[in-house]
């Protein structure tokens, strides 16, 4: 059973959650089948945010509902807490499941549409016969009124709004993890902010432990403690948000950074875009998954798999060439606005100095009056 | 989903309220017995003591047709609410639980399906006997295989719904996710469908009472009344054409109902249908240039929607031009109306209660004047469109390749075949791997991802002259976005077309649009070339908005700037500038008087706003000691707005200070107040 290999797992006593060597596959007719996940391995300590990214299609969404056993994955294994979930049936299952909650990508489809919103918080204490006593508390965290819930319907709400009602919904358990499947893809930067922000603070007040999924390497780094990249099924890279971006050694890492929109500054280095398709998951390339569109790709990268491997403190990657540089991201910067006085903005003090000069060639460069 | 179900709905619902109501309460209607004979001269025509004349017994045409409802309208329940009764759980289970449950019950239903009905029917009843009971048992059964189809397929839709999952994580039994969550969705299509099945099942009835095979006489039934009335087709014509324009009038109505409560549910139909514009009511345009050499003109484009709570102002007076070859973005908060911006643009806004205004030029052609025939031509073929949720854009039911391949069919006129293999090459060249195979899937078997490759791939099937992308990446990791964004850039340099992309993402924005215009509420609050608009910010919202974005740049954890609140009601929109509730820099002046587009030093760079970023104008109070920050065109134009309106002595130190700054230079580079 090839996978990726375990070697960046922790010893089971210091994680909460632990996933080796997951299988998840579609039947994709004619006998044949979708790879969806071939063998990933990763493990959650608790308190801590483990961040997921990774291409379209490349199996994140099947990986989170194959920890809630929806459905349970073909093999492998799912620890919580030493608990295997695999191994659990019917109503123990069921028990289990609580413990570990989901935040969907649309927020409007993850909420019945016929139901009122604080009915829809309060489903899980009422299946679980608890007093809806929290549910208030849920809506008032989220920043949410619950009189207003108490009448409105999921439509009456804005796409923001509905995430603040999924996430009271996935917090009025209590669970001990809570899986954010690309929470805030489908929102407003203003409120995807907000969102992230809401997170973070839940987090804290709750003590949650966090896998966050999400296709913006950006905001996943913005809120993770430690970053997965995933590409066809299989993991690529694991690290800090800050060793990843700053020393990328993944080919499809280094692709995934250079693909980031940089705003103005021209083109990205084209020798690290990846071009080509996307291999079909029904069968995926021998050896390295990324080989049929790695710049740097070699014979051996199809005749063997790589297994992941220590390359700096707590910096994994499975690659047999990994890359050393890591010049990516310096022309890689958000667009910058002309700055307002700080103390407009009632906001965090450090922040990045912008050095940039604007390139207009309308306007005659003047030097700054003092 | 409110949409209007249209005064056939009404008068199909009145006639079988009618006819109901006429079969219930017939015992006590002045009506002579529907088997007394001779209560008026055999074969007599319409008259006034027999409305629908008599038969060949003398018996009351009315009488009979009534009383015949009653078998009619109980078979057509009944059996409806037979199929509904044994064939909807097993569908709900089978759509489901899927896999083997699902293997099994379909497997049974289709040789269900594949048996001669009718035969069957015939055989039954012919043995058993002719009753009421056992025609209407015979045809609930024969409909129970497509409920259980139906009711599948409905399930199956809403069993993919993130809702249906977020209840089993919740921990809900798989009895009290169906009950609670499939089943009150799943019931409006079963209702709709319910009507079209009655509409089947009086059909049947009437065949078999045609046959002899029903109720039998005295009864009247309608099918029976046909029947006997058969002899008598040239004397007494009335006695065949009456019953049998009644039956045809109840089914059609059946079906009708059924029709409309469909539409109802169908999301594709009621986002995409062009306006009615009869039905819009239209705003005065503000007189204006119609430019020429331009492709699109959009000139003081207004959208307004009444509804309860007041008019929404949706898009309030938006003018912009677009050249071929050019991207034009549009940024903004959601709510802050892009998309609709771009449905006005297209005409695709909501019939009822709409007030539009404005004029769009289309290569000097004025859109807003034709009608649905040619619009839709128009945007089958010069404009497409690409929305943010390629999930809605297409059928759930249908497959790829047809959805892909009707486009191709209808606007260019291809045969099947030509359609099929061009349809493989566009998917092909929107990088869809293995066309062929997802050629055959269903959109749900797909990823986000390959979902929107699909759409564009329809959208530009046509070749458009312009393509509008309405949020085309927002659900996508950045390489695939990446290559999107390339193919719509790819796309529109070899089609020589022009885009115009609607995105919140910012970093989007700068790098693949020339132009930009940011949206809020329903109005254009800074417009101007990308790099300008990025390096030169006036407004205070596109400020906020790029610095709510987190950057790779920033450690963990990192506290994101919060831009806070919300966009404004549109229908209760806020005094002045209406981003002022949430604006860092609003004074007095701004809740007061809503500032006008102001020109920016650089060319076609716009912006509205009294106390502009970067200039000095807006840091004149804060931070007096700021007084070196250079002043430029705009400053003194607002600094002498102000001085027009508001009170002298803010207004004089605004102006000498502007004045002072005049002397020093005219520019300023990104305005880097901070720095100093
Ligand atoms: N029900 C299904 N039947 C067949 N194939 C499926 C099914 N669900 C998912 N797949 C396939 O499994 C693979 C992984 O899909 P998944 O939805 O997990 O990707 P993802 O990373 O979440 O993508 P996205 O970001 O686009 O949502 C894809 O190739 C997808 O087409
Ligand atoms: S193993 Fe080879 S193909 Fe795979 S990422 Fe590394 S270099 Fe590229
Ligand atoms: S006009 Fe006033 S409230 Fe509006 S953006 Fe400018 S400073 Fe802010
Ligand atoms: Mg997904």
């Amino acid at each position: 059973m090839a996978g990726s290999g375990n070697a960046h797992l922790r010893p089971p006593g210091e994680v909460v959650l632990r996933v080796e060597d997951l299988v998840v596959e579609f039947p994709a007719g004619r006998g044949r089948s979708v790879h969806a996940v071939s063998g990933v391995s990763f493990d959650v300590a608790r308190g801590e945010t483990l961040g997921i990214v990774g291409e379209s299609g490349c199996g994140k969404s099947t990986t989170a509902r194959a920890l809630m056993q929806m459905p349970p994955p073909l093999r492998g294994s799912v620890r919580l807490d030493g608990l295997e979930l695999t191994a659990l049936r019917g109503e123990a299952l069921r028990r289990t499941r609580r413990r570990l909650q989901m935040i969907f990508q649309d927020p409007i489809s993850s909420l019945n549409p016929r139901r009122r919103v604080r009915d829809i918080v309060a489903e899980g204490p009422r299946v679980w016969g608890a007093g809806a006593d929290r549910v208030d508390e849920m809506l008032t965290a989220v920043g949410l009124d619950p009189a207003t819930a108490a009448t409105r319907r999921p439509h009456e709400f804005s796409g923001g709004q509905c995430q603040r009602v999924s996430i009271a919904r996935a917090l009025v358990l209590d669970p001990e993890i809570v899986i954010c499947d690309e929470p805030v893809s489908a929102l407003d930067v203003s409120v995807q902010a907000q969102i992230l922000a809401l997170l973070e603070e839940l987090k804290e007040r709750y003590r949650l432990t966090l896998v966050f999924i999400a296709h913006d390497l950006a905001v996943v780094k913005n809120v993770s403690d430690r970053i997965l990249v995933m590409y066809l099924g299989k993991v690529c890279e694991l690290a800090s948000g800050d060793a990843l971006v700053e020393r990328p050694a993944h080919p499809y890492t280094r692709a995934l950074l250079a693909s980031i929109p940089r705003g103005g500054l021209g083109l990205p280095p084209a020798d690290q875009l990846i071009s080509g398709e996307p291999p079909s998951p029904v069968t995926p390339p021998s050896g390295c998954r990324f080989r049929t569109r790695c710049p740097a790709a070699t014979p051996l990268c199809a005749a063997e798999e790589p297994v992941m491997r220590r390359i700096g403190t707590d910096h994994w990657v499975a690659c047999h060439h990994p890359q050393e540089t890591g010049e990516i991201l310096k022309p890689v910067e958000a667009p910058q606005v002309a700055r307002a006085p700080e103390a407009a903005f009632p906001q965090p003090a450090e922040e990045a100095e912008d050095a940039r000069v604007p390139k207009s060639p309308k306007v005659p460069k003047v030097p700054k009056v003092r | 989903m409110r949409r209007r179900l249209g005064w056939s709905f009404w008068l199909a619902l009145g006639w079988i309220t009618l006819i109901l109501a006429a079969a219930a309460t017939a015992d006590l209607l002045p009506l002579p017995r529907y088997d007394e004979t001779l209560v008026g001269p055999p074969q007599a025509g319409p008259g006034p003591d027999h409305p629908f004349g008599t038969d060949g017994l003398g018996r009351d045409v009315l009488s009979r047709v009534v009383y015949g409802a009653r078998v009619s309208l109980i078979v057509g329940i009944g059996a409806v609410l037979l199929g509904v009764l044994f064939g909807a759980p097993l569908g709900v289970l089978a759509g489901y639980r899927r896999r083997a449950t699902d293997a099994v019950i379909m497997g049974v239903n289709d040789i269900a399906l594949a048996f001669p009905a009718l035969v069957f029917a015939l055989a039954v009843v012919a043995f058993a006997g002719a009753s009421l009971l056992n025609v209407l048992i015979v045809l609930g059964v024969l409909g129970v295989p497509a409920w259980v189809r139906l009711v599948r397929g409905a399930t199956m839709v809403f069993s993919e719904r993130e809702f249906v999952a977020a209840a089993r994580v919740l921990g809900a039994r798989d009895r009290t996710v169906l009950w609670r969550e499939v089943v009150p969705n799943v019931s409006l299509p079963v209702l709709s469908y319910a009507f079209i099945g009655m509409a089947v099942a009086i059909v049947a009835e009437g065949s078999l009472a045609f046959l002899g095979l029903s109720v039998q006489a005295p009864t009247p039934t309608w099918g029976g009344l046909i029947n006997e009335g058969r002899p008598l087709m040239e004397d007494a014509p009335h006695v065949v054409l009456i019953p049998s324009f009644v039956m045809f009038l109840t089914v059609l109505a059946f079906n009708l109902i059924g029709d409309r409560l469909r539409a109802l549910t169908d999301v594709r139909q009621s986002n995409l249908e062009p306006v009615r514009r009869r039905q819009a009511d239209r705003l005065p345009a503000r007189p204006h240039h119609v430019e020429e050499d331009v492709l699109l003109q959009v000139a003081d484009l207004r959208t307004h929607f009444t509804t309860a709570r007041g008019a929404v102002r949706a898009v309030d007076g938006v003018s912009f031009t677009l050249q071929r070859g050019r991207t034009l973005a549009i940024v903004g908060e959601s709510g802050s109306g892009k998309s609709m911006l771009i449905r006005s643009v297209l005409g695709l806004t909501p019939e009822a209660g709409t007030r539009r205004g404005g004029r769009v030029y289309l290569d000097g052609q004025d859109l807003t004047e034709l009608d649905d025939e040619q619009m839709r031509h128009i945007l089958g073929t010069r404009m497409a469109a690409v929305f943010q949720d390629p999930m809605t854009a297409l059928n759930p039911v249908r497959t790829i390749g047809t959805q892909v391949m009707e486009p191709l069919m209808v606007h260019l006129g291809m045969k099947r075949k030509a359609a099929r293999a061009r349809a493989a090459e566009l998917l092909a060249s929107v990088g869809i791997p293995e066309p062929a195979r997802i050629l055959r899937r269903y959109p749900h078997q797909l990823s986000g991802g390959m979902r929107q490759r699909v759409t564009i791939a329809m959208a530009l099937s046509c070749g458009p002259d312009i393509l509008f992308a309405d949020e085309p990446t927002t659900a996508l990791d950045v390489t695939v976005q990446d290559q999107v964004l390339r193919l719509i850039r790819r796309q529109r340099e070899e089609r020589h077309m022009a885009v115009v992309l609607v995105s919140h993402d910012l970093s989007v924005v700068a790098e693949w649009s020339d132009e930009v215009i940011v949206m809020y509420a329903g109005k254009v609050v800074e417009r101007g070339p990308a790099d300008s608009l990025f390096e030169r910010t006036r407004m205070p919202y596109t400020e906020a908005l790029l610095r709510a974005v987190p950057k790779l740049t920033d450690p963990a954890h990192h506290p994101l700037r919060l831009l806070p609140g919300r966009p404004p009601d549109l229908a209760h929109p806020p005094s002045g500038c209406a981003f002022h509730p949430r604006c860092p820099y609003a004074r007095e002046r701004c809740s007061q008087e809503e500032p006008p587009l102001f020109q920016a030093e650089t060319l076609d760079h716009l912006y509205a706003c009294w106390y502009p970023v970067g200039t000095g104008a807006g840091v004149v109070e804060t931070s007096p000691e700021l007084s070196g920050a250079s002043g430029t065109a705009e400053a003194l134009k607002a600094a002498e707005e102000a001085a027009e309106l508001e009170e002298a002595a803010e207004a004089a130190e605004v102006v000498a200070e502007a004045a002072a700054e005049l002397e020093t230079t005219d520019v300023i580079e990104g305005a880097d107040s901070r720095g100093r």
